[in-house]
């Protein structure tokens, strides 16, 4: 398993952002899904070494996020697309790509190959040495993808990959996460459904904080059946026959 | 095919960081300022090695120290204002590594082009400097005080990355710059000394160096102060990601910060302030010395020593001498005595030759500290030499040796010489007692075709000068005094130099 999480909580003040989240996930793409506030960003956010949990035990690519060594292991080996990303505009594409390259600590000599693969990968070939700050919302999220796949990592977190990108770039980016779930634990958090049918081999919903269903996405449109759910597609039926029930629980 | 060409060189951070930097787009203005404020500002000063140096240290950096802290400050806070916070945080790499290619980027431009404009004053210097070679003291100091406004810039960023961070640090960069200069301007024998860790001390008197080599304790001093402030700052920096995390305890912040890097930072900022401390304590000790400042811990004894040379000499009827670094206005000053040694050669007493001696104003002069052994301005020795300095009271070898040879210089210079002779050197230039001394000096320099000179004036309470003359009265004399023939003017003076020096003559007997 690429990620184990055991009774995982993590607060902010009295605020509980994550509530007791356990989880076990390998090879291939999980779809994190859930309403505004349900905990997924700081899930992911833990995933990525960048908050510690306030409680629980957390395990990364067999190794505890903890200690330094183990961190450092974890961070190379990890690739990360944050909602908002950030980024440099007197960069160009390839600059940018190749930092973050470097600040994962790949070989140097290998790193202009893995940046020119990572940049194709994306479709921004022809953009390649243009300004940060000549590009539009979708190439930048491009960008952001690029600097996430560079290193080839063994556990990539996505959040909110797709937003800003056009139909076309979509099925591309979907296409890609399909055949980087082959080899790495990909996991990507988002509000869009479709997304999560066409590129995810399992899916987690959550609310409050809490892991409300696990399961595939076949699991989720057959809850959409079954139950009272509201929505144009199956999937979007079953996310919301689960979120009615869960609050209803609650 | 790929269509992204693939680099031939290895890439590193610190190169991608240099060729993206924001400090890039600020040499162009740095260049501008540099060439309308320092550059001018050196050219316009005795081509005097030590004299032109000082601007490094002075114009150079209030210039530079607020576009310094400004920059760094603006790429410090780069990674607040970006939000690249959460995604950096993913990266291998450590911050303080980060950092450090960010500062490394910022440094490495701002010391090019620090460096490149101290090479166009020293060029510029070489060019017309006649002795000596450039110090590099003042060039240590400036890229110290360069390398410290960028620190502390870069630390107010990293520390608080606002929007506004920048440019307050701009300013706070300008304060400290002036704030340190009007110290260091207002320290005097005596008093307090720590304002002298400020560089702007470092103005020199417009012969410090020549006759004497400056020693290097302030730099020293100054080097080690500033040096302490950005290790200091550096562990600090260090530190930084612990007290970040510090809500879940100190313990934890060294956790996850590493216990290593945390020692490393203690240490960092231990040697830092251990050296600015000792630094701003040496400092408390200087004294005012033959060409600068000593501080005993430092000093070494041996550079009072004077400085050998073999003086550049021109003229006939009076030869005048300069020490070789104002050769450039020795031609000038000769030629400006020559007609007026003309008029006193073989009265007694008359100076045989000319000699540039060291400055004794400023410090040394408070202190009393005039270099033993060596001549004071005005006419001494046998054969009798009159001696001056490059501060000459209304004629000073400030300027560029062009702008030295002008008719108010050229008469200011002669005045000086024909009242020291006259009246001695306490009243050399305008502070001429006599009118009947008025008259003489006025009348020689009418003679050979000089403007009439001008004097300070005691006046009487009937509006008379004091010694019961008007300024009308003064100028006839000095007219008819004039209107003799060069030998009667001659012989008059012969006879009556020495009444004249006493003051005893009146004004209506000088013919």
């Amino acid at each position: 398993m690429n990620i184990e999480l055991s009774d995982i909580t993590r607060r902010f003040g009295r605020n509980v952002a994550v509530d007791g989240v356990s989880l076990d996930v390998g090879a291939g793409v999980l779809g994190l899904l859930g309403p505004n506030g349900a905990g997924k960003t700081s899930l992911l956010r833990m995933l990525a070494t960048i908050l510690p949990p306030s409680s629980g035990q957390l395990t990364l690519l067999g190794r505890d996020p903890r200690q330094p060594a183990d961190r450092r292991e974890i961070r190379r080996r990890l690739g990360y697309l944050p909602q908002n990303l950030g980024y440099y505009p007197s960069f160009t594409v390839v600059e940018f790509v190749e930092y973050f390259a470097l600040l994962k600590e790949m070989p140097p000599h290998l790193v202009p190959k893995a940046v020119a693969a990572a940049v194709e990968k994306v479709d921004l070939g022809p953009r390649a040495k243009a300004k940060l700050r000549t590009l539009s919302g979708g190439m930048l999220r491009r960008v952001g993808i690029a600097q996430a796949i560079v290193n080839e990592p063994e556990l990539l977190l996505f959040d909110e990959p797709t937003a800003g990108l056009d139909p076309e770039q979509r099925v591309a980016f979907r296409t890609l996460i399909r055949d980087l779930g082959q080899t790495a634990t990909v996991v990507v958090s988002t509000h869009l459904v479709e997304d999560v049918g066409a590129a995810c081999s399992e899916v987690a919903l959550m609310s409050n904080g809490k892991v409300v269903f696990r399961g595939t996405p076949e699991e989720l449109t057959a809850r959409g059946e079954a139950g009272q759910g509201v929505g144009d597609a199956p999937l979007e039926r079953g996310y919301s026959a689960i979120l009615s029930a869960a609050r209803s629980a609650s | 095919m790929t269509a992204v060409a693939l680099s031939r060189y290895r890439p590193r951070v610190l190169r991608i960081e240099i060729r993206r930097s924001v400090v890039l787009w600020s040499v162009p203005l740095l260049l501008a300022l540099f060439f309308f404020d320092s550059f001018r500002t050196a050219a316009g000063l005795p081509p005097v090695w030590t004299v032109r140096s000082s601007v490094v240290t002075t114009n150079m950096i209030a210039d530079f120290g607020p576009f310094a802290a400004g920059l760094a400050a603006w790429v410090a806070s780069r990674e607040g204002r970006r939000k690249t916070g959460d995604l950096l945080a993913t990266t291998v790499r450590p911050a303080w590594a980060r950092q450090a290619s960010a500062l490394g980027a910022t440094l490495f431009w701002l010391l090019l082009t620090f460096l490149a404009e101290v090479a166009a004053i020293y060029i510029d210097t070489a060019r017309q400097a006649t002795w000596g070679g450039p110090p590099l003291w003042p060039v240590a100091v400036g890229v110290a005080e360069v390398v410290t406004f960028s620190v502390i810039g870069f630390t107010a960023g990293a520390l608080y990355p606002g929007r506004f961070t920048a440019p307050l640090a701009a300013i706070g960069g300008f304060l400290l710059a002036e704030i340190g200069y009007h110290a260091a301007l207002g320290v005097q024998p005596g008093t307090s000394t720590y304002a002298l860790l400020s560089p702007a001390t470092a103005v020199p008197l417009g012969d410090d160096g020549v006759f004497y080599h400056v020693a290097p304790d302030l730099a020293i001093a100054q080097v080690m102060f500033l040096g302490g402030i950005t290790v200091a700052l550096l562990g600090l920096l260090t530190l930084a990601p612990v007290f970040r995390v510090s809500y879940r305890g100190l313990l934890a912040g060294v956790s996850r910060v590493g216990r290593w890097l945390c020692v490393a930072g203690v240490a960092l900022l231990a040697a830092g302030v251990a050296a600015a401390a000792t630094a701003f304590s040496l400092t408390g000790t200087a004294k005012p010395g033959v060409s600068g400042w000593d501080i005993p811990a430092l000093h070494d004894a041996a550079s009072d020593q004077p400085v050998p040379y073999t003086p550049d000499c021109a003229g006939t009827t009076l030869p005048v001498c300069v020490q070789p670094a104002f050769s450039a206005f020795l031609p000038a000053a000769a030629a400006a005595l020559q007609p007026v040694a003309a008029e006193l050669k073989g009265l007694p007493g008359a100076p045989v030759r000319a000699e540039l001696v060291p400055d004794g104003n400023g410090t040394r002069n408070t202190q009393g500290m005039l270099f033993a052994g060596m001549p004071k301005p005005g006419v001494s020795g046998a054969p009798p030499v009159y001696n001056f300095n490059s501060d000459n009271g209304m004629a000073p070898l400030w300027g560029s040796p062009a702008g030295t040879d002008n008719a108010g210089w050229r008469a200011g210079f002669q005045q000086v010489f024909l009242s020291t002779f006259l009246a001695g050197a306490q009243h050399a230039g305008m502070n001429i007692v006599t009118p009947a001394q008025q008259a003489v000096v006025t009348g020689l320099m009418t003679a050979i075709g000089s403007p009439a000179p001008q004097f300070d004036q005691a006046f009487s309470g009937n509006g008379q000068v004091a010694g019961g003359a008007s300024l009308a009265q003064i100028a006839a004399a000095a007219q008819r005094f004039a209107s003799l023939s060069p030998a009667a003017r001659h012989a008059w003076l012969a006879t009556h130099l020495a009444a004249l020096r006493a003051g005893t003559i009146t004004l209506d007997q000088v013919p």
